[in-house]
């Protein structure tokens, strides 16, 4: 399938601790759209853009529970396919940063997260998986089926704009 | 013989233009602080777990075996590396519990659910 970017252009999230609903506009959530589906994460990028020092410590993570009611993306945020001849897909992925409730971080010691913390007044982060080293999400199993990008407990929190790279499988 | 180092992904941690992380942080974060403030640039490889699929920053300084799956020809993490030493341990890689996952869903494989791609 076709590779897409799910891209939120400037938010704010908030430092949420693991098994707690995020709060809307304050994550960025990707999720299977079937239990047939499967997601291969290529690439998380964040660029900060905060006018003040503040320090986020962002995680990617996988969801123990999804959002209820995920809200569609509206402009400027976006999920599109790179290539522009691409097909409509028969199952689209779910990707929100709005929800009736917000999706909780896993708190599993054993699930994987990646640590994407940074200075958001200047810095960046890109984290690229290597081919068939992709960070995986598949059908509707607790755990496996989402994933956010949201920041974790501590720092300062400031303003940033982040994509994240995916393939439907 | 292939080099392991394919399977390595990257992490770039660029604050050549931020004020940066203050070390406490840096290390919270598994980054190297002296590469985490101001003015520096943090570059990494990852490696992705073969059994559960999670990406870790790869330490060059580790001086303990790296654990290695001779099954997946692949590295893994230290999580996965305690759990394939128990007796009770059975060899599933993450692909093949995506294929186990979505085979209980649809009952069949993928290849024979999709339409047949016609040549013309």
């Amino acid at each position: 399938m076709a590779k897409r970017s799910f891209q939120a252009a400037t938010w704010t999230p908030t430092a949420t601790g693991d098994n707690t609903a995020m709060a809307n506009t304050t994550y960025m959530a990707i999720e299977s759209g079937a239990s047939t589906q499967g997601l291969n994460v290529i690439e998380i990028y964040i660029g900060g853009q905060a006018t003040a020092s503040s320090v986020n410590i962002m995680q990617f993570a996988r969801t123990t529970t999804v959002g209820t009611t995920p809200t569609a993306l509206a402009a400027p945020n976006g999920d599109g396919p790179l290539n522009g001849l691409t097909q409509a897909l028969p199952t689209v992925a779910v990707t929100y940063v709005a929800a009736s409730t917000g999706p909780l971080r896993s708190t599993s010691t054993t699930a994987a997260r990646l640590n994407l913390s940074l200075n958001v007044f200047g810095g960046i982060v890109r984290w690229v998986a290597a081919p068939g080293e992709e960070w995986g999400i598949i059908g509707t199993t607790s755990g496996l089926s989402g994933s956010t990008l949201s920041a974790f407990t501590g720092g300062s929190v400031g303003l940033i704009g982040a994509h994240i790279v995916y393939e439907p499988l | 013989m292939s080099s392991l180092k394919r399977h390595e992904g990257y992490l770039f941690v660029d604050h050549r233009a931020s004020p940066g992380l203050p070390e406490d942080i840096a290390r919270k974060s598994g980054y190297d602080p002296k590469h985490c403030g101001e003015g520096a640039l943090f570059e990494a490889a990852t490696l992705t777990c073969s059994h559960c699929g999670c990406s870790f920053v790869k330490n060059p300084l580790r001086t303990r075996e790296r654990a290695y799956c001779q099954k997946c020809d692949h590295y893994i993490c230290d999580g996965c590396d305690i759990q394939r030493h128990k007796a009770e341990y059975i060899h599933l890689p993450y692909k093949a519990l995506s294929e186990v996952r979505l085979a209980e869903v649809l009952g069949s494989p993928q290849e024979l659910l999709n339409s047949p791609i016609i040549l013309k």
